[in-house]
């Protein structure tokens, strides 16, 4: 026996309105849920991503804070143990250095350290990566600083889908996640999104396509690198190329990269930070304790150089591009 | 035992040259004219450059601009109370601060560009470049301070920081170490009424943030920040008394951003216009004007040529800027440490590569030149 359901009616949404959706979904269904951040209410967000909520839910619960990053962050903190959900926006990447004392020194460590009496279910939003031509510091990929701190989650979507889904998980999430959007695909990506309340699994990679000969591991706004290098290398090299898109760096989803990647062999991971003690190296270094003699070429990285990012005239040529993407894939695959 | 008062504070505000250009003659400080015309010319030079930068922004010869009208006064004066071996952080609103202190603007378009090569600032000059994560330079000043003292040879150090930054624990910090050790430190927080979309009203719930200087047992004032003579009398005795070991100063300057955050915001969303309507009849240039022309300094005639000269100036500075040739994508290893590492040749060597990969193998004669210290 079939049950008939009605299908789910979706929408066509941007990121950004699916973040926007997410936010105002959890705010009409907990009373606890509340933003936090410069700019987030009367203005929407430099962004537009609290676009409307502030006229909707009031002063109280989607709050204009001071120009304090600290106090936004320790403030959510205490909110969070309080009983609170808050999320807490930090304006831009390059701005979340000055929260790492909160971050590395609190946020991560107060359930464990109250011997799971007190919780932080707080989300910190942050967008994330470059490629918009902004100022200096408003284009940074700061996540392996996150991933590197026990006791949080870094979630980061690169599709309106995931984002909505996975933002609501993440609100719900019992512990603490940072949660970045890609600023390069708040307008550019574009999707089908359930008008309704719905969660993905935090901890989840999505096979963006599959693929026989080479695994391109990314997340961010870098997937969609990754696709126009993999039509490339298809049309012009007759490789057949798998994509995963981790969407959750840390709880990872190591199931989704040794499976792929013991199929291929192959792997190139692509990323927006500089290589050197990145998110990157360390799934490196997962695929080679774990997969080694699945491999027939060494793991290659392929991310921003070892040097802060330039200012936005020199962007393309510090961040990856499909250009060298495929260079590393050929290089993999002629190994 | 009665409660007694054990400290309390007396916040003052200076007021010299009111909105409609009359003067309080006792309180007026020494300046030439040649200074007053100085203010005055630079005030307006730079109102008219960053209209001009305003219209590079919107017609895409330019990226995001931060514009600084309505704080000409702030921005220009205090410089003026300055030597160039005196340290310089202004913030990334600093256009006026730059100019006064002799920058090319050529280059300050250039940075707005998106090109590194743009923070250049006059040689001799102590100037440093501002930070963007608003506020972390702050403590950084009370540390080049602290060296002026050990030079002892009066030198001092002035920043700024807005409103909105004067809520983040950098300023505690910067002022707690300038008042502990006596730093001949300036600290102007230019108070523009606003932090993107957040007024003033909605950062510390205090009256003035001068007061904040009573925390620390620094000197506080509160300035009318369109009034330049205002501005240039706080700022001198400031500097006066730093020079002198007597410490250092918190001058709140209350003035307006007239236009929006940057060319990226939209103020019209958060603000009514009437209040900028408020602010625009205590113009810092239309009150230095009327004084001038009062003092027989200043006429139609005069102001008529230095518009012609400003024009040309601001011609000049936009062609040197636009003619700039593009940069060679290699200067981005350049100057990241005295001596490169190894990963970094090796990048650099990776980065050629690439280039080759994408124009062949005369892109790299094609480019131009590389700049910078490598390795």
């Amino acid at each position: 026996m079939t049950i008939a359901s009605k299908p789910a009616a979706t929408q066509v949404l941007n990121l950004v309105s699916a973040v926007n959706q997410a936010l105002d979904q959890a705010l009409a269904k907990d009373s606890r849920v509340m933003l936090l951040g410069e700019d987030v209410g009367r203005n929407g967000g430099v962004f537009r991503a609290t676009e409307g909520l502030w006229a909707k839910y009031g002063e109280r619960r989607v709050v204009d804070t001071p120009l304090a990053e600290i106090g936004i962050m320790g403030s959510a903190i205490g909110l969070a143990v309080s009983g609170m959900r808050p999320v807490a926006e930090i304006q831009f990447d390059g701005f979340l250095p000055s929260v790492f004392d909160q971050v590395v020194c609190h946020l991560g460590r107060i359930r464990s350290r109250s011997r799971g009496r007190l919780s932080v279910p707080l989300v910190l939003r942050a967008p994330h990566g470059g490629l918009i031509h902004a100022p200096e510091h408003h284009s940074e990929s700061p996540e392996a600083y996150f991933c590197h701190t026990p006791g949080i989650k870094v979630v980061i979507p690169s599709t309106p889908y995931d984002a909505k889904g996975l933002l609501l998980a993440a609100i719900e999430d019992p512990d603490p996640v940072v949660f970045f959007e890609p600023k390069l695909l708040y307008r550019s990506a574009k999707g089908e999104v359930p008008t309704g309340y719905y969660t993905l699994e935090i901890g989840k990679a999505r096979v963006v396509k599959e693929g026989r000969d080479l695994t391109l591991l990314t997340w961010g706004a870098m997937t969609v690198t990754c696709e126009r290098a993999a039509e490339r290398l298809e049309r012009e090299d007759g490789a057949s190329i798998e994509i995963i898109d981790l969407r959750t760096l840390t709880p990872l989803d190591i199931d989704a990269v040794l499976g792929s990647v013991e199929k291929t062999g192959r792997c190139v991971i692509a990323h927006e930070a500089p290589n050197t003690g990145s998110w990157a190296a360390e799934l490196s270094a997962l695929i080679g304790e774990r997969a080694l003699l699945k491999l027939l070429a060494p793991v290659a990285r392929v991310g921003g150089w070892d040097i802060r990012m330039p200012l936005f005239r020199l962007e393309p040529y510090y961040i990856p591009d499909a250009d060298r993407i495929v260079l590393a894939a050929r290089k993999t695959l002629n190994f | 035992m009665p409660l007694k008062t054990v400290a309390s504070c007396d916040v003052k505000r200076l007021e010299i040259l009111s909105a409609d250009g009359r003067l309080d003659k006792k309180l007026m400080p020494k300046v030439s004219n040649a200074l007053l015309l100085t203010m005055y010319r630079l005030m307006f030079q730079i109102r008219k450059f960053d209209e001009r930068a305003v219209l590079l922004q919107r017609s895409g010869r330019l990226g995001t601009y931060p514009m600084i009208t309505g704080q000409e006064a702030t921005q220009c004066v205090p410089p003026l109370c300055l030597q160039p071996s005196d340290w310089v952080v202004p913030t990334y609103r600093g256009g006026g601060v730059y100019f006064a202190r002799g920058m090319s603007m050529r280059y300050a378009l250039l940075y707005w560009a998106g090109d590194d090569r743009g923070t250049r600032f006059p040689e001799g000059n102590n100037d440093m470049i501002f930070s963007i994560p608003v506020g972390t330079h702050l403590t950084q000043v009370a540390g080049l301070a602290w060296g002026q003292a050990f030079k002892g040879q009066g030198g001092v150090a002035l920043t700024y920081c807005g409103d909105g930054t004067s809520s983040k624990g950098d300023l505690h910090e910067a002022l707690t170490f300038a008042g502990q050790f006596k730093l001949p430190a300036i600290y102007i927080i230019e108070n523009n009424g606003w932090a993107i979309s957040v007024p003033r009203s909605r950062q510390a719930a205090s009256p003035t943030l001068a007061q904040k200087a009573w925390g620390y047992g620094v000197a506080g004032i509160q300035v009318d920040g369109n009034d330049a003579l205002a501005v240039y009398a706080a700022t001198a005795s400031a500097v006066a008394r730093a020079r002198k070991g007597g410490g250092p100063t918190l001058i709140e300057c209350e003035t307006y951003r007239m236009g929006h955050h940057t060319t990226a915001d939209d103020a019209t969303r958060y603000r009514n216009e009437k209040d900028v309507e408020t602010w625009r009849r205590k113009d810092p240039l239309a009150r230095m004007r009327t004084f001038l022309t009062a003092r027989a300094l200043w006429d139609a005639a005069k102001e008529a040529a230095l518009a012609e000269q400003t024009r040309t100036w601001i011609d000049v500075e936009v062609k040197a800027y636009e003619e700039h040739p593009a940069p060679n994508p290699l200067n981005m290893f350049a100057d990241n440490y005295a001596t490169a590492p190894r990963a970094l040749i090796e990048q650099r060597a990776e980065l050629e590569e690439l280039l080759k990969f994408k124009g062949g193998a005369r892109i790299l004669t094609e480019l131009p030149a590389a700049e910078g210290r490598f390795p």
